[in-house]
């Protein structure tokens, strides 16, 4: 439901915070999710993150674990 | 657009990639991805993961003969003694998916041309980072940036497989690249 967005808070977290949230765990039990463009993926990403570029995220979302923390950048 | 789609678990890295002061893998989505054809068993799989390994190893074997610090000669030998302590990782786990022992010399013989880890090679790694080669910072430096494009390749190769069986020993040996990030980071933090 579209009023969900609105009411769904994201939580903002900086590069320590994430760090810490993916420390000990498996390299896919945390998804560092890449929307940005090949082209910036390309010059620098974080090690293991799935690239889906914002304009295709809609139609991609079955690539994602809904169970799993999605750390978006 | 996450939250509203079912996904409660999700974070906004406030100020992007340039927040993330950490380690970094650089290139296109297929970088490297020649190492795996997409049709290997999980136990071709691991051989491939063995070969890039010992790629790496004679990578480091090579720079002690190079280097004339004596500090940087001794670390660059440790670093290729862990590369053995990898590959006996992967030669467990090889036994773990077939079922059969394997010998170090029998899984060497069938290990394709090394090469090295992460799907680039040695000059681009080198051109890419500068490193001072002289340096103990610099060289662990390299050390975590290999290892960081390793962990990007296998969790790349992990996420195109369609073998349930390939894609769980890919995702176990990006896991194991992450284990060595860890310890190498902390190794820096003691210096």
């Amino acid at each position: 439901m579209k009023w969900m967005q609105f009411f769904t808070p994201v939580r903002s977290i900086n590069g320590q915070e994430a760090k810490e949230l993916a420390a000990g765990k498996g390299a896919d039990d945390v998804i560092f999710l890449d929307v940005r463009q090949p082209r910036e993926y390309e010059r620098s990403h974080i090690p293991g993150s799935k690239l889906i570029p914002i304009k295709e995220l809609d139609e991609r979302l079955d690539e994602l674990d809904r169970d799993k923390p999605i750390v978006v950048y | 657009m996450l939250s509203g789609k079912g996904f409660t678990n999700v974070y906004n890295l406030s100020g992007g990639i340039k927040a993330w002061n950490n380690e970094i893998a650089v290139g296109p989505q297929d970088l490297g991805m020649e190492l795996f054809s997409g049709n290997e068993t999980a136990a071709e799989t691991i051989v491939v993961g063995y070969g890039l390994e010992e790629g790496l190893r004679e990578f480091y074997l090579s720079m002690t003969e190079k280097v004339a610090e004596e500090e940087a000669k001794k670390l660059f030998s440790k670093l290729a003694d862990i590369e053995i302590l990898h590959q006996d990782y992967l030669l467990a786990l090889y036994k773990d998916v077939t079922g059969k022992s394997v010998s170090r010399e029998e899984f060497v013989a069938r290990t394709v041309q090394p090469a090295m880890e992460g799907g680039l090679t040695t000059d681009q790694y080198m051109g890419l980072y500068r490193p001072d080669l002289e340096s103990v910072h610099d060289i662990l430096s390299l050390a975590i940036s290999i290892e960081a494009q390793a962990l990007d390749l296998y969790q790349r190769a992990a996420d195109r497989a369609d073998d349930e069986g390939v894609r769980s020993v890919l995702q176990q040996i990006a896991n194991e690249e992450k284990a060595h990030i860890a310890r190498l980071a902390n190794y820096i933090d003691s210096l």
